[in-house]
């Protein structure tokens, strides 16, 4: 069997492909004759036609005598089918007459090129689908209705699982995705009406497009389908030109549903994603915005301007030598949690504790108008909440702390940092360095602040002592400055920068 | 009324030729497997067997032999249909017992022929 020998498998392919055309025209001329006993024996011809036709197209391993016994077999049985009709020709319409006959004469030829003295090269000649492919469920009682589909749709490209009953669908569809459904609308046990509400109250089916195949005579039944959520149908004998019409415009709609569906996860993914990498320390409107707005939020790492606040506890190093481990993590806990509330209700993002110090972002990830500003009355907001946290440390018998708060403004690079296996969203750049040194200036209770933050912070801002300082690894003097008050200090909406007021 | 009995594996090819047999006024019994077509035969003596050689569980040449040595089955005429022109099933189809046979696809009406002329060597007139 060498490929020079192909043409004639394909000539073989043809001829069948033809003789089922002409087998399809017959059958919608019998439907539209309502002649049932010659319609059921034509789609048995078209059932053989379409075993003969698969013999060619099927991965066969077999050798080439079992091959060619099989195709004539099926060609033998359409043709003793044909037979069987003209038997009775006399009884038979004109022109279905002579389809029939153009039919028998097809078959004939078919068998004698098929004879075992015609030696015909057989190899197979599988037809290239074209088109939309899906895993379709064919869902009828008759088998041979099944098979008839099942192969057509098949040789389509298509993926198909069959099944005999409702019971049986439900089992195929719990265990396969399933593009579409053709439904065959009288079924014994769970009639199609009764299935398709099962396919339609389920959450997950309830999108695949359900097709209901029906005889000519059941077209209440169809409307009854249409209103318990059927897509489309179909009327038996195919028009093979409207079945695939409508398997292609149900197999469009679950295409897009799906896309969509996955859209949704996907961004629901992405939500969750930001909650959980941000929630903990963003406040929440700011977590709305990014969920509002997540193409904005490019972690890749970005350039941005932002005010950083350092915080951190004045003689840290003596409280924990005094205490035990436990009572230090109380301490902790109590300072840091109540700090973080200042920082999330002034519209900062905590990035980091590092033992006792706070590294707090104003700008980053979402950039606001007012980010000095904030910054700069969070860390008042934050020396007068120590009272409070002193006091419930005297309640718990553990000792008083200060703490120094140091602010700059200035470009950060922001974004996720680290590896695979762990990363955070954190802001690095000679703009966090410097707002360390700052703060390691401060004394007890005190807020210093950079130039440019204090530039940037607004008006009502007054300051105390300031004092040039060169810290370690610069090359000039910086200004500081003693933030005593910020005043006028009505409460501002934190609006994103660049965004659109409510 | 000549009664046939038709074994045959195949769905569709059973029913075709059934039918076919049955129009033209034959009594038709049906067996699907070997099983069934030796039980069958001894059981209800048929004017013809039509044996298809290629079925599931017991082969055709298998049932033939089985068929003629019971004495019931002994005059039984069996027509093989075989699968495949090659003489080689031809003679394991005799050499199993059958009396004739015709191969598949098969041609009907020198199918009807075969049929009268072994029914009729038995005595049964044809219909």
């Amino acid at each position: 069997m060498s490929a020079a020998h192909a043409p004639e498998s394909v000539i073989l392919r043809d001829s069948l492909a033809a003789t089922e055309r002409l087998l399809s025209e017959a059958i919608a001329r019998a439907g539209r004759l309502q002649a049932f006993e010659v319609l059921a024996d034509l789609e048995r011809c078209a059932l053989a036609a379409a075993r003969a036709a698969d013999c060619l197209a099927d991965d066969w391993h077999g050798e080439r005598g079992e091959l060619l016994h099989e195709l004539r077999n099926h060609i033998g049985a359409m043709a003793g089918y044909l037979e069987l009709l003209l038997d009775e020709r006399e009884t038979l319409d004109r022109r279905l007459l002579d389809d029939l006959d153009a039919l028998r004469a097809r078959a004939g030829e078919l068998l004698a090129a098929t004879a075992p003295e015609a030696n015909i090269a057989l190899t197979r000649a599988p037809a290239q689908p074209a088109g939309e492919r899906g895993t379709l469920l064919v869902i009828d009682d008759n088998e041979l209705s099944r098979e008839l589909l099942g192969r057509y749709l098949r040789r389509q490209g298509h993926t198909v699982l069959a099944a005999a009953s409702g019971a049986e669908a439900m089992a195929i569809l719990a265990g396969h995705a399933v593009d579409l459904i053709f439904l065959d609308l009288v079924m014994p046990e769970m009639s199609g009406l009764e299935l398709l509400a099962r396919i339609k109250s389920d959450e997950r089916l309830r999108a695949v497009p359900v097709i209901i195949v029906s005889g000519i005579a059941d077209g209440e039944g169809v409307i009854r389908c249409i209103e318990a959520g059927a897509d489309d149908y179909l009327t038996k004998p195919f028009n093979p030109v409207l079945l695939q019409a409508r398997l292609n415009a149900g197999l469009e709609r679950k295409r897009w549903h799906d896309r969509e569906e996955s859209y949704r996860r996907e961004l629901e993914r992405s939500q969750r994603f930001i909650r959980n990498t941000f929630g903990r320390y963003l406040s929440d409107e700011i977590v709305d915005a990014l969920l509002e707005n997540p193409q904005g939020l490019d972690l890749g790492g970005v350039t941005c301007r932002v005010t950083i606040l350092m915080a951190d506890i004045r003689n840290f190093s003596q409280i924990c030598e005094n205490h035990t481990p436990q009572q230090v993590v109380r301490l902790l806990n109590n300072y840091l949690g109540a700090m973080s509330s200042v920082i999330m209700a002034h519209g900062g993002t905590v990035d980091e504790f590092i033992g006792d110090g706070i590294l707090a972002i104003f700008g980053a990830p979402v950039a606001h108008d007012d980010d000095a500003r904030r910054a700069t009355r969070c860390a008042l907001a934050m020396q007068r909440e120590i009272h409070g946290v002193n006091e419930r440390n005297r309640a718990e018998g553990l000792p008083s702390i200060a703490i120094g708060i140091g602010l700059n403004t200035g470009l950060v690079v922001a974004g996720n940092i680290g590896s695979e296996q762990r990363s955070k969203y954190g802001v690095v750049g000679h703009t966090v360095n410097l707002t360390a040194r700052i703060e390691s200036y401060t004394g007890a209770g005190e807020v210093l602040a950079s130039q440019s933050t204090v530039d940037e912070a607004g008006p009502g801002l007054r300051t105390g002592r300031c004092f040039r300082a060169r810290p370690k690894g610069m090359a000039a003097e910086v200004a500081i400055h003693a933030i005593a008050a910020l005043d006028d200090d009505a409460p501002a909406a934190a609006q994103p920068r660049g965004g659109t007021p409510p | 009324m000549t009664r046939i009995l038709l074994v045959e594996d195949n769905e569709m090819n059973r029913d075709m030729l059934s039918r076919r047999l049955a129009r033209k006024g034959f009594e038709v019994l049906l067996a699907i497997d070997g099983e069934q077509a030796v039980t069958l035969t001894l059981a209800e003596r048929p004017d013809v067997v039509l044996l298809d050689m290629n079925l599931p569980l017991k082969d055709g040449w298998t049932v033939a032999r089985e068929i003629r040595a019971d004495a019931r089955g002994r005059q039984v005429p069996i027509i093989a249909l075989t699968a495949h022109a090659m003489s080689d099933d031809r003679a394991r189809a005799l050499a199993a017992g059958c009396d004739d046979y015709e191969t598949k696809p098969l041609d009907f009406a020198r199918l009807l022929g075969k049929i009268a002329a072994l029914a009729g060597a038995r005595g049964a007139p044809p219909p």
